[in-house]
This record gives C-alpha cells, sequence and structure tokens, in this order.
C-alpha cells in the first residue's frame, strides 16, 4: 500500500496551532494524504480516514480549562463515534488535553508543578509496543521529543492508574537520557511520570510531546517520526 | 487619567494631560481656526505625539540607509519587506512597549508581543519568529523578580498562544532601569512576493471595514502616555495599559490571510497606539485619499463611549481595512467563520479629509494633511556633561587580582553572563518545525518551511549594549550593529537587513539628544559598512522617571539603549555552526585581533568598582574583514565551534563554549604569551572591544586543509592563532586559571 492512499484527518478548532505543522509533517515527510477537519464540519461518518490527529495548540484559547471547550464541539462528537468503531485517533498537547476533556481518556491535566509554561527536550521511555502508535518500536525505546505546555501534569486516582497498569494503557513514560524513570527527569510534576496514555482497546492514544516537531534530522531528532511510522505500519498491515 | 470628556469646556483642563505643550497647543488653534475641542485636541494629541509623529527623531531617522540589498520596502510601512527569493520574502520589525510594561508588566508586555505581531500580518505575512529584547533593573532590586517573571509570561501568553515560536532575545540587568524597564519585541513573517498588503491602497468608493475585537475604555491616551516621562507619586497610568486576548490575536491573523489569500482586502492598517485615530489618517494619508468614518457602526464594548473614546481606545486586535463594494459579503463570511466583527464603518473619498459621523450627523470633519503633518523638530544637543571624565583606562593604575579564578567565576555567574534559560524555555520555540538553532546561543537559525524552499534558512538576532552607549553613543550604536553581525556571521550566515527600537530618555533634554543623534551616526556607519539597511523600526523616548528624594526631586535616566534586530541568510541551514566545543582534543584559536582595553568592561566595573572609562572605537573596515573571513572558514566547513568575543571578555567567549553544549561538559586547556603579546593576563581574559572569535578547528585536519585555512585567513588580512585545545571536564589558563567545568556550568544555569 502506497503511504499516499492512507488518509489521515487533522481537526482544527479556533485556537488549533500545531494543524499546519502536523500537516506538513505527515504529507511532506511520510507522503500520506493528510487534510483539515474544520471543528463545524459536518462530517458526520470519519470512516473515509485511516486515522485522526488531533493537534496542539490553544482551542479556545484555554478559557474555563485546557481543551473543555473543544472537547464539548461537534466535531468531538463524530471522532467519539469513530473511536467507538475502533478508529485511530491521536490527542498531541492541548489534543490529550481534549481527549480527557471528552472522556476518550481517563485523567486530568493539571498545571506544570513549576506553575510556568515548559519548552524543553524530554525523553520518553516505551512501555507498550502492541499499539497502533509503537507498534514500529522495540519495548523501552528512549525518544527525544520537545515538550511545550503550561498544563502537562497528569492526574488521576488510585483506581483509574491501577487500570491503566493492568491494560497496559501507559503507553510513554518520562525518563532521563539513559531510561531511568526519575523524578528529575520529570519535566511537569506528572503522575508516575506519565506522558502518554491509550484508552483500553488502545486505538486512542494521547501524549504531551510533539512528535510532529521531532520527525526529522535538522530539526535535532526523528524519534518523533518512529510513532507516525508506527501509525502507518500498523494501517498497513492491518 | 480620568475620563476624558467631550465638552469644550474641559480642554483647558485636559490639555496638559494630553502631552502637547503650548507651542503645539496654539500651533493647532491656529491651524483649525478655532481652539480644539477635546474630540479634535484628541486627535491632534495622538498624532502629534511623540509615538506617533516621531517628531524629534525624524531628522535623524532619516538620514539611516533604508534601501540596497534585498530590501523590497523601507521604512514607513507597518513592517519592513525582503527578498527571501524563490517568490517569498520576509516581513519585520521591532517595537517598544516599555511604558505599559513598567505600569503593568504582564498585560504591557503581552499586548507589545500582540502589536508587533499584527504589524507583520498586516502586511499579509505570517509570523514565523519573535524575539525579544528585555532590561530590568539591578538583579538585586526588591522589585526586579516581579518585572521578570510577569513580562517573561505575558510575552509566552501571547507568543505560545499565537502559535508563533520565541526563538531568541537577550535580557539584561541594570540600575539604570530599576524605574524605566525596557521591553522590545520583534516580529518576524514570510509572505508571497505577490502577496503583500499595504495601507497605501485605498481607493475612491472602497468600503472602510472594522474588523476583531470591539473598542473598549482600555489603552486610551496609550501614546500619548508613552510620550511623557513618569512621575511615581501619580502612578494612576493603569488605564493607559491594553488588555491582550491572543485568542483573538490568532483568529484575526487566521482570518486576515484567509481573506488576503482571497484577494477580498485592497488596503489594511493595524489599529495599534492611538488606535482608530492613527490607522483611519495613515491609511488615508498613505492612499492620497480621504473617509468617511461612521462612528455609530464601532462596534463597542460599553455603550457609555464618547466620539474621542472610539477614536482614541487602544483596544488589542482590531484592524482597519479597505475592500471592493462588492467584496464585502464574501469578506464578512471569512470573517464570520472565525468569529470575529465585520462591519462596515465607512467609505473611501477623494477629498483629503476625514468626515465623522456620530448619532447619524456629520459630527467632525477633519484635514487629512494637517493631522498628519504633526511638527518636526530638530531639538537642541549638547555633550553630557559626564562625558568629558569618561578617559581611556590608564589599565597601570589598577591591580591584577591575585586569585583570578574567582574573578573569573564572578564574570561567568554575573546576571548578564549567565544563561537566561529559565527564561526561554518559558516560550515555545519548537512550534512551526523550523527551529534548527534555539535560543541560548549565538544567533537562532531557522529553516525555511515553504514548499520548494531547499535548505536555504534565515537567522536572527537582537543585540545592544547600553553601557557601552553611555559611555560613547556612537561606538555603542555602531557595536549594537557589529555584534548582531558577529552573531550571525559567527553561525555561518550574513547579514542582510536590520530593524531598530531606539530606547532613550526625554528628547528635551539636550544632553540625551546628543546621545541619540551620536547613537544613530553609529548605526549608520555600521549599517553602512556591513550592508545592513534600517528598513524599519521604532523610538522610545521618555524613558525616565522623576524620583522625590528628600526634598529633591531627581529625574533618573535610563542609558540610551538601541537595540538592533538583524536578520540573516543561510544558504544551507546544514551548515550552520554552533558556538560550542564539539570534541576533545579540538584545537582552538583566536580569529583576530585584540585591544586588550578593559575600559567600561564588567570586569572594571566588578573588581576595580569603576568602569567609566572609554570603550575602544570600532575599526568597521577591520570587521567587516574579519567577518567575512569567518565566514568563508565556516562556508569551506573548516570549523567546528565559532563564538564571539564580546561581555566578559574572551575568558567568558571560552568558558561558554565550553559548558553550553547540551549533551556533554567540555573544558580547555588555553595558553597565550601576553609576555609576546606585551598585554596583561586580565587584559586578555576581561576586555570586551576585542574584534575576533574563538574557534575550534578538527585537530585532524590535514596539513593541505590547515594551509587553506591560513590562505583565506592571510587573504582578508586577519591573524589567526592558536592557543589551545578543547579538554573534558577542566578549565585551564596559563597558570592563572584552574577551574572545573561542572562546577561553572552548575553556577552559570542557576543563576536565573
Amino acid at each position: 500500500m502506497d503511504n499516499k492512499k492512507i488518509k489521515a484527518g487533522i481537526t482544527v478548532f479556533p485556537g488549533s496551532n500545531c494543524d499546519a505543522d502536523v500537516y506538513r509533517v505527515l504529507n511532506g515527510v511520510f507522503g500520506i494524504s493528510a487534510s483539515f477537519i474544520w471543528h463545524k464540519d459536518k462530517i458526520k461518518d470519519l470512516g473515509g480516514y485511516n486515522f485522526i490527529v488531533i493537534p496542539g495548540g490553544f482551542s479556545y484559547g484555554d478559557y474555563l480549562r485546557s481543551g473543555a471547550l473543544a472537547a464539548r464541539s461537534p466535531v468531538m462528537e463524530y471522532i467519539k463515534d469513530y473511536a467507538s468503531k475502533g478508529g485511530i485517533v491521536l490527542g498531541i498537547c492541548n489534543g490529550f488535553q481534549i481527549l480527557l476533556e471528552a472522556g476518550l481518556l481517563s485523567g486530568v491535566m493539571l498545571t506544570n508543578n513549576s506553575l510556568k509554561f515548559e519548552c524543553k527536550d524530554v525523553y520518553l521511555k516505551t512501555l507498550n509496543t502492541e499499539t497502533p502508535f509503537t507498534c514500529a518500536l522495540k519495548k523501552d525505546s528512549l525518544l527525544k521529543m520537545p515538550i511545550a505546555h503550561h498544563d502537562g501534569n497528569y492526574f488521576a486516582e488510585k483506581k483509574i492508574i491501577e487500570r491503566l497498569n493492568d491494560k497496559n494503557a501507559v503507553i510513554f513514560k518520562y525518563c532521563d537520557e539513559n531510561g531511568s524513570i526519575t523524578e528529575l527527569s520529570n519535566p511537569n510534576g506528572s503522575m508516575h511520570n506519565i506522558a502518554g496514555i491509550s484508552n483500553e482497546n488502545v486505538n486512542v492514544m494521547g501524549l504531551m510531546p510533539h512528535p510532529e516537531r521531532s520527525s526529522e534530522k535538522i530539526l535535532g531528532s526523528e524519534d518523533g517520526g518512529y510513532i507516525f511510522q508506527s501509525i502507518i505500519k500498523y494501517i498497513k498491515e492491518r | 487619567m480620568g475620563n476624558v470628556s467631550d465638552k469644550k469646556n474641559d480642554v483647558k483642563k485636559t490639555e496638559k494631560l494630553f502631552g502637547l505643550s503650548s507651542e503645539e497647543y496654539s500651533k493647532i488653534s491656529e491651524l483649525l481656526g478655532h481652539e480644539p475641542d477635546a474630540f479634535e485636541l484628541g486627535i491632534f494629541a495622538a498624532m502629534w505625539s511623540e509615538h506617533c509623529s516621531y517628531k524629534s527623531s525624524k531628522v535623524y531617522l532619516k538620514t539611516l540607509p533604508t534601501e540596497g540589498g534585498k530590501v523590497l520596502i523601507g521604512p514607513g510601512e507597518n513592517a519592513g519587506v525582503v527578498d527571501f527569493g524563490d517568490g517569498d520574502v520576509l516581513v519585520f520589525k521591532m517595537e517598544s512597549h516599555n511604558h505599559p510594561s513598567f505600569i503593568e508588566p504582564f498585560q504591557g508586555s503581552a499586548t507589545g508581543v500582540g502589536g508587533i505581531m499584527r504589524d507583520i500580518f498586516t502586511m499579509g505575512a505570517r509570523p514565523v519568529a519573535n524575539l525579544n529584547s528585555l532590561r530590568f533593573g539591578s538583579f538585586s532590586h526588591p522589585r526586579t523578580p516581579y518585572y521578570l517573571s510577569e513580562v517573561v509570561k505575558g510575552i509566552g501568553f501571547y507568543g505560545n498562544c499565537m502559535g508563533v515560536p520565541t526563538v531568541g532575545g537577550e535580557v539584561v540587568f541594570d540600575e539604570c532601569y530599576n524605574d524605566n524597564i525596557l521591553v522590545n519585541a520583534f516580529t518576524i513573517g514570510i509572505a508571497k512576493k505577490d502577496g503583500i498588503f499595504l495601507s497605501s491602497k485605498c481607493e475612491e468608493g472602497n468600503i472602510v471595514v472594522y474588523v476583531g475585537s470591539s473598542t473598549g475604555m482600555d489603552g486610551i491616551h496609550g501614546a500619548t502616555m508613552a510620550s511623557e516621562e513618569f512621575d511615581l507619586k501619580k502612578n494612576k497610568k493603569r488605564s493607559t495599559v491594553q488588555v491582550g486576548d491572543p485568542f483573538t490575536e490568532k483568529l484575526l491573523l487566521e482570518a486576515c490571510l484567509e481573506a488576503m489569500e482571497k484577494k477580498l482586502i485592497v488596503s489594511i492598517q493595524d489599529m495599534g497606539a492611538a488606535g482608530l485615530t492613527s490607522s483611519s489618517f495613515e491609511m488615508a494619508d498613505k492612499s492620497r485619499k480621504g473617509m468617511i468614518i461612521n462612528l455609530d457602526a464601532v462596534p463597542l464594548r460599553t455603550s457609555e463611549m464618547t466620539p474621542v473614546e472610539m477614536m482614541l481606545s487602544e483596544s488589542q486586535e482590531r484592524m482597519l481595512l479597505a475592500c471592493g463594494k462588492d467584496q464585502f459579503d464574501e469578506l464578512k463570511a471569512v470573517f464570520d467563520k472565525w468569529g470575529l466583527n465585520c462591519v462596515e464603518v465607512g467609505e473611501v473619498i477623494k477629498e483629503k479629509e476625514i468626515r465623522f459621523f456620530y448619532k447619524s450627523k456629520l459630527y467632525k470633519t477633519l484635514d487629512v494633511d494637517t493631522i498628519v503633518n504633526g511638527p518636526e523638530y530638530k531639538r537642541p544637543v549638547k555633550k553630557p556633561e559626564y562625558l568629558n571624565s569618561v578617559k581611556p583606562l590608564k589599565t597601570d593604575n589598577y591591580k591584577i587580582p591575585e586569585d583570578l579564578n574567582d574573578t573569573a567565576v564572578k564574570i561567568i555567574t554575573h546576571p548578564n553572563i549567565a544563561s537566561k534559560k529559565s527564561v526561554f524555555t518559558q516560550y515555545d520555540y519548537t512550534i512551526g518545525t523550523a527551529t534548527v538553532v534555539p535560543p541560548g546561543f549565538s544567533a537562532a537559525v531557522l529553516r525555511a518551511n515553504g514548499s520548494g524552499a531547499g535548505k536555504k534558512g534565515f537567522l536572527l538576532n537582537a543585540s545592544g549594549n547600553s553601557k557601552y552607549t553611555y559611555l560613547d553613543p556612537f561606538t555603542g550604536g555602531a557595536l549594537a550593529v557589529t555584534e548582531c553581525a558577529r552573531n550571525i556571521t559567527a553561525c555561518g550566515g550574513y547579514p542582510v537587513a536590520i530593524t531598530d527600537c531606539l530606547n532613550f530618555a526625554s528628547p528635551e533634554d539636550p544632553e540625551v539628544m546628543w546621545q541619540f543623534a551620536n547613537a544613530v551616526e553609529g548605526i549608520k556607519s555600521a549599517a553602512l559598512k556591513l550592508n545592513t539597511p534600517v528598513i524599519s523600526g521604532n523610538v522610545s523616548f521618555y524613558n525616565e522617571t522623576a524620583k522625590k528624594e528628600g526634598d529633591k526631586t531627581t529625574v533618573h535616566k535610563i542609558y540610551p539603549t538601541p537595540v538592533i534586530g538583524m536578520l540573516g541568510f543561510i544558504d544551507d541551514v546544514e551548515n550552520a555552526v554552533t558556538p560550542y566545543f564539539k570534541s576533545e582534543g579540538d584545537e582552538i584559536y583566536i580569529l583576530g585581533r585584540l585591544s586588550g582595553n578593559l575600559g567600561g568592561s564588567l570586569y572594571m566595573g566588578l573588581e576595580h568598582g569603576n568602569f567609566m572609562q572609554k570603550p575602544s572605537e570600532i575599526d568597521l573596515d577591520y570587521e567587516a574583514s574579519l567577518q567575512n573571513c569567518l565566514r568563508s572558514l565556516i562556508n569551506k566547513g573548516f570549523l567546528k565551534s565559532a563564538s564571539d568575543v564580546s561581555e566578559g571578555g574572551i575568558f567568558v567567549s571560552l568558558a561558554e563554549s565550553a559548558i553550553t553544549c547540551p549533551n556533554q561538559t567540555l573544558g580547555f586547556a588555553v595558553n597565550y604569551d601576553t609576555a609576546k603579546n606585551s598585554a596583561r593576563i586580565d587584559s586578555f581574559l576581561f576586555s570586551e572591544f576585542e574584534q575576533a572569535f574563538i574557534i575550534s578547528v578538527d585537530k585532524q585536519l590535514s596539513g593541505r586543509q590547515k594551509a587553506a585555512v591560513s590562505e583565506i585567513c592571510a587573504e582578508y588580512g586577519i591573524k589567526l592563532e592558536k592557543i589551545g585545545e578543547v579538554k573534558k571536564g577542566v578549565m585551564k589558563i596559563n597558570d592563572k586559571i584552574d577551574l572545573k567545568s561542572d562546577k561553572i556550568k552548575e553556577g552559570y544555569f542557576s543563576v536565573i
């Protein structure tokens, strides 16, 4: 299957600002056919897309709570439907926050424990490789990717964390460059260093770091590209 | 400031408040043929304010080189434009937001960033990077942490939400800014050469359209406020500060660019300082037309606003534009999509006047030329008294400190030298997938992301040194330009064009005007020599504060602070060089020549408590050759690192080269023959007026390659001297400096 035949939909809310970056990388670097989905577009059946990306940004200015307003936007109803049928949905940064607010993923995002916006490179440890987002990776692979967020401090009650662990739904954790999951390598105070989680069916994943900003060598890391490569691989082999 | 009333009898009371001089007031009365009422006075005061009219600076700014090279549009429009090749252009400008940021640092800095970005996308360009240049009071001043954290938060708040990376800047602390902080914001955008929009294209019969946020009571008299000195006793200027909403600006950006793409806009100007007043009069003036403005149609946040308040409000995220009669419906559909106001507020007319309608009646007619052609002053100049005592340093009068390790540590951990990483990690610098060299190094390097752009990229840097400018305004002005160019050249780029942001005290003080005149002359000389025309800029006067101390009132003036923002180009971003050492064993050289002049240096201030000495004059011919030589060495691939010598001297260049490498900590062993060069060790280590770079090259370089390096240096007449090699973990210079890199790194990264 030619990459060009893979169709990706990128949601655009008022205030989305990583939409263009994801578009450029999916089309330009990976050669797939990505297009935008405006939040008011009435595409009730998203089945024509092989996967959906909810990109980062400040949807609705992050007013009320990060992601809270976008989660109640019409397009999210279609995405819920798409996800319930097994459709692949990736939420990056604000997209992760939206997935949490929409109830597609469990838990909440608190303000970073530094109380500041944090932009820097972090290392991630891959905990589950049996997902559409990580199937091109080996277990425990280290990925270097940038974060850029103000509210990335993942929190969930104990029961949820236990369930995430049971279902292998914690996909990525922050770690140091040697792969040790330490407090020092946690950039935002996130519970158990959680950087990315999935739903129980592992077809919906949210992560705080930006794979689209780390898919080309010239930008300092190609590691984020493995996530898109995994999705492509998964779709081709399905 | 109290409310502004429209009633005639309030005029006298508000006269002083409007910031006009009595001569200017008389002139206005003469031009109008009657005493101005509050509406007229408000408009005149805004348009004739220093901030909008450049009345004190214009005569000097006219002398700056503004054409040539890759310049397509120079000063005069919202921002300058340079040709980036392949049908693309880059649009950039730097602007100050000093006064609002001192009054309310979070909103002041945020709206400074918002304002400069609007200047860029008004031109049809999508903003692709921001820089900023910040000056705070003394690091130990009790208010400094508040200003630092609020200003940085404000800049991040606005830029991050807009999705524009903030890729660099400077943060400087000095007690001269205790009562006047400086916030200078720079934005660059990219557009298609045939997709540039101007404010000068209005045609008779066009519809005048107001888009964006509604008009509120915020920021009224912002422009006149920025044209007055502060009086700390009357700290009541808060209502003059605008409140920013980056979310709305993001929508405005997308809506404007979409409307431009669809060719629905004829002419456009953002509502910045003096809001609806400046946008309407300037668009009319530049288009050689007039306008009808229907004030009843202006979207308001409160119904209580008077006409003059509507005209002077500096509410953010608004634009005024002109479109063809048959384009309005389609234009409105675009702004509806983004949930923004898009209201017909008038019409372009042939007569060069603006007719204001209010409550359905003709309210006032004002002549465009009269309003726009404000006064122009050649203010008195006088060489400042203090300069008589600024003499060349007699080094022999000062002893070399016994423990130079101690001195070196003091310098590398000085707030003006230490890493600003904790500042720039609060800015999103990776969004846009274009940042090749992030903030914290010489210059930011960005690649062009457009289709078919290949590997070309551009470089950005903002620099200025007010202490040098204080000690020698001409040299300080010139050094601001050359320092930017050095930072760009050290990355392998070549300088293309500049924008200037000139921050000074009151122009009514002849000594300040002398500083201004000479600093501009310095900028001009360097810009001509390095072939970097000035394509845009901004002047901020009145950065001074009257303070009552006992019975006496003293005026605290900032040092003259010209800041330059420079754009450079690079043909292949993969060839960009970073300033840090790469591997143990690499050879370290000094490229250039050393003056050894410690005068005015950080070292003199810190170690000897006196920096009031003359900086070395800069040899601009030599500088151009030096930079050409360095660029040639980089282009041939001979260099592994390059770092210029500036504040803190050679020691700081070497130390930063050793510890700023992202994934390892290196060091160096340097031996410099001070006897042979008849230099003192402290001069060698800490002199700041060196036209030189610290470079490192692979020790494996073959004899033939080394010969080629020598040949290039000879060709440009530049001296190259080996001084040592890259080591791991230690910093050694002669037998005087012996420090552990880890320790220095820890200090360097933990001060701020």
